[in-house]
């Protein structure tokens, strides 16, 4: 009875593996088929990005009928792993979506420069300079991605403080954070440095207010000055933020994604340093807060004759891998992808600040309207700039900050010769 | 009324604090994927207002559960049969049988338990890539097999040590052949360890992530736990669908632990001791 048993196992097996095999297919790369594309990302997935992929098919089939389209959504916890994978053994999507900046700039040697292509959309896009390396385009920008300081003018309202004036130095601005405080209990700042991501978000959000313009240019072009007051300055405020209690309470123990949003979003805080397009953005604020009761405001000046700018960079954008057939069948699905009808789409469902600039945003709150007013002043952030060792090296550091364990002069030396190692 | 005696106090309160601890992040999970978004992100800790079963309906139907579930099966099914079938003829092998070079086998075969995945997940790509099983079911079950293997030729071997070899001499002296001392005497007497260490595989195949991801890229192909993650964006914030996802995931990890728990310990601690 049981060797019978044994046997029909085995038997299964077998057929189960007939039958598997019978099962497979190219179906995550197609790696020279000319008519299908199989575009990777993280994105394609959320519901909140069903209209924006079902504009871009459709601007796409009009050019290509007889090209097929696959997304592949794949989890963004491992997607930068399973995308070495694939370029390692040389076999993976046509189209792959990248972060800017340093996720991309490490694998341009498996993309094809996509300038020949996109010439036509390069005035229409922002954010091209982080999906360049070298003079040459990877990729085409989806949305932008920077660090604007939201407030609740609700708070502010319940303080008895104009929410149409937010301060413009930060001793008001410290100042006001305590008449909220006292008022409403709220804190000041919603901080999330678990993953030590916060400090990167205070930096960038900060830097304009602190480092004069000439400070700030060198940054971003890579001649850092870590030992100028300041940039000093800049941890400083960081640990007297800490010190003073400005922020919510655990802010070393609580993840920025998303328990400082949610923070913020249940007005336990009063402002937070968010970002512009993904999560933690002013859509996902306005749902709580409501848009008329949601702000946007500059950089406190803490450096006198400083502009406060908003930081930010190319967010998200799709570039073509080397190995794709056509590579301009490719790029047109990377031009469709980056439509002025897909990208307002995306902006619309998900809340993207997308990088087309000629879409229209009046009717989404004035947060929206302030950010997209202060895009053409606006600067690269300056943790951008930066290496992820160093990023890495600047989150555990902040985390010393603010548990008082490490000086600030102390953290400047580290940074600078992380920094100057590269 | 009888009273407690102290000592009983003094185990059964630390074990209960224990298995409160253990089941909390259980029930915290239940809890969030009965919550709407909104009433997450207000106050993550309270309790949900209603039972709200259409998280788990989006959960199942938004990244196409279904299919990823049947993926998971058949694969986690191949895997487990192949893993049972050779371990235990390389635990009988290695344990019973007398010939030059076991001992070296059997720690060549240990060594394997040794080298993590991420290790080899690049060069295996590729060569999964260069022989077409990139992407493909049987692809996957040779990998698992391959991974686990070590594992269950370690614990069969176990097993099998602590048979009497005078059970094997006296089937040979029957007149079996080495293959039927192994299928009438061995795999019989194995059974126990046998489900052990199925049920011990069959949960690792089906909780592994990163090399069903590796392996199976294409959406359609996926396995169950790739699925789930696949439900989280990059900064996606929809923790109640999520929560919904691995709540649906678990379940059979779940029923699994509930009804097989025994054989689960018995397997850990197979070969530990003697008779």
């Amino acid at each position: 009875m049981k060797q019978r048993a044994m046997w029909a196992a085995v038997l299964v097996v077998g057929l189960a593996m007939a039958g598997c095999g019978s099962a497979t297919g190219t179906g995550s790369s197609s790696s020279g088929s000319a008519d299908k594309l199989v575009v990777w990302d993280w994105k394609s997935g959320e519901p909140s990005a069903a209209a924006y992929i079902e504009k871009a098919k459709a601007d796409f089939g009009k050019k290509h009928p007889d090209v097929t389209v696959e997304f592949v959504a794949q989890p963004f916890d491992q997607y930068y792993t399973l995308l070495g994978a694939a370029i390692q053994s040389g076999k993976g999507p046509d189209v792959i979506l990248f972060n800017g900046g340093g996720q991309i700039r490490d694998r341009v040697d498996a993309l094809a420069p996509l300038d020949e292509y996109v010439a036509e959309d390069e005035q229409r896009l922002a954010g091209w300079e982080a999906f360049a390396k070298d003079g040459k385009i990877y990729a085409a920008p989806v949305t932008l991605q920077g660090h604007p300081i939201y407030y609740n003018k609700a708070l502010y309202e319940q303080a008895g403080l104009d929410p149409a004036s937010p301060a413009t130095t930060w001793s008001e601005f410290v100042a006001d954070c305590a008449a909220i405080t006292k008022a409403t209990g709220a804190k000041c700042f919603a901080l999330g440095n678990k993953e030590g991501a916060g400090i990167q978000f205070w930096l960038s959000a900060l830097a304009s207010g602190v480092l004069t313009a000439q400070e700030y240019d060198d940054w971003i072009a890579g001649k850092r000055d870590w030992n100028s007051p300041n940039v000093k300055r800049i941890f400083q405020l960081w640990q007297e933020a800490g010190e003073a209690g400005l922020n919510n309470d655990g802010a070393n123990s609580t993840a920025m994604f998303n328990d400082s949003f949610a923070i913020f979003q249940s007005a336990k805080a009063a402002h937070i340093i968010g970002l512009m397009s993904d999560v933690g953005h002013w859509k996902d604020f306005n749902e709580f807060l409501t848009a008329d009761k949601l702000g946007v405001m500059d950089a406190p000046v803490v450096t006198a004759g400083t502009t406060p700018s908003l930081p930010y960079d190319g967010g998200i954008g799709y570039g073509v891998a080397k190995w794709t057939k056509d590579p301009k069948v490719a790029a047109d699905l990377v031009r469709s992808l980056t439509s002025t009808d897909a990208l307002t789409a995306f902006y619309a469902e998900a809340g993207a600040i997308a990088a087309d600039t000629t879409i229209d945003v009046s009717q989404a709150g004035p947060a929206v309207a302030t950010l997209v007013a202060e895009i053409e002043t606006g600067k690269p952030a300056p943790h951008v700039a930066l290496s992820s060792k160093t990023l890495d090296l600047m989150g555990r550091l902040s985390q010393q900050l603010l548990s008082g364990s490490v000086t600030v002069d102390e953290v400047v030396k580290q940074l600078a010769a992380s920094d100057q190692a590269g | 009324m009888s009273r407690i005696p102290l000592g009983r106090w003094v185990v059964a309160v630390p074990m209960s604090l224990l298995a409160l601890a253990t089941i909390y992040p259980l029930l915290f999970t239940v809890n969030v994927a009965m919550k709407t978004r909104r009433e997450y992100i207000l106050d993550r800790f309270s309790l949900a207002g209603d039972l709200r079963w259409e998280n788990i309906t989006t959960a199942w139907t938004s990244v196409g559960m279904g299919r990823y579930f049947a993926n998971s099966v058949l694969v986690v099914t191949c895997s487990v049969v192949l893993l049972l079938l050779f371990g235990s003829m390389a635990g009988f092998a290695l344990s019973q049988l007398r010939f030059r070079g076991s001992s070296a086998l059997f720690l060549g075969c240990l060594a394997g338990l040794f080298v993590p995945f991420q290790v080899i997940m690049v060069p295996l790509a590729r060569i999964m890539a260069d022989g077409g099983l990139i992407d493909t079911y049987p692809g996957l079950v040779l990998v698992y097999v391959a991974q686990f293997l070590p594992f269950t030729v370690f614990l069969m071997t176990s097993y099998y040590k602590t048979i009497p070899p005078d059970i094997v001499d006296a089937a040979r002296i029957d007149g079996n052949s080495v293959y039927g001392v192994y299928r009438r005497i061995m795999l019989p007497l194995g059974t126990p360890a046998l489900l052990s260490v199925g049920i011990l595989n069959a949960l690792f195949c089906w909780n592994d992530v990163l090399m069903s991801l590796v392996m199976m890229p294409s959406a359609d192909h996926r396995t169950l736990m790739v699925g789930v993650t696949s439900l989280r964006g990059q900064y996606s914030n929809d923790i109640p669908t999520f929560a919904s996802g691995v709540l649906i995931a678990a379940i059979p990890v779940l029923v699994v632990y509930l009804f097989l728990q025994r054989q689960i310990a018995d397997g850990v601690a197979a070969g530990s001791t003697k008779g």
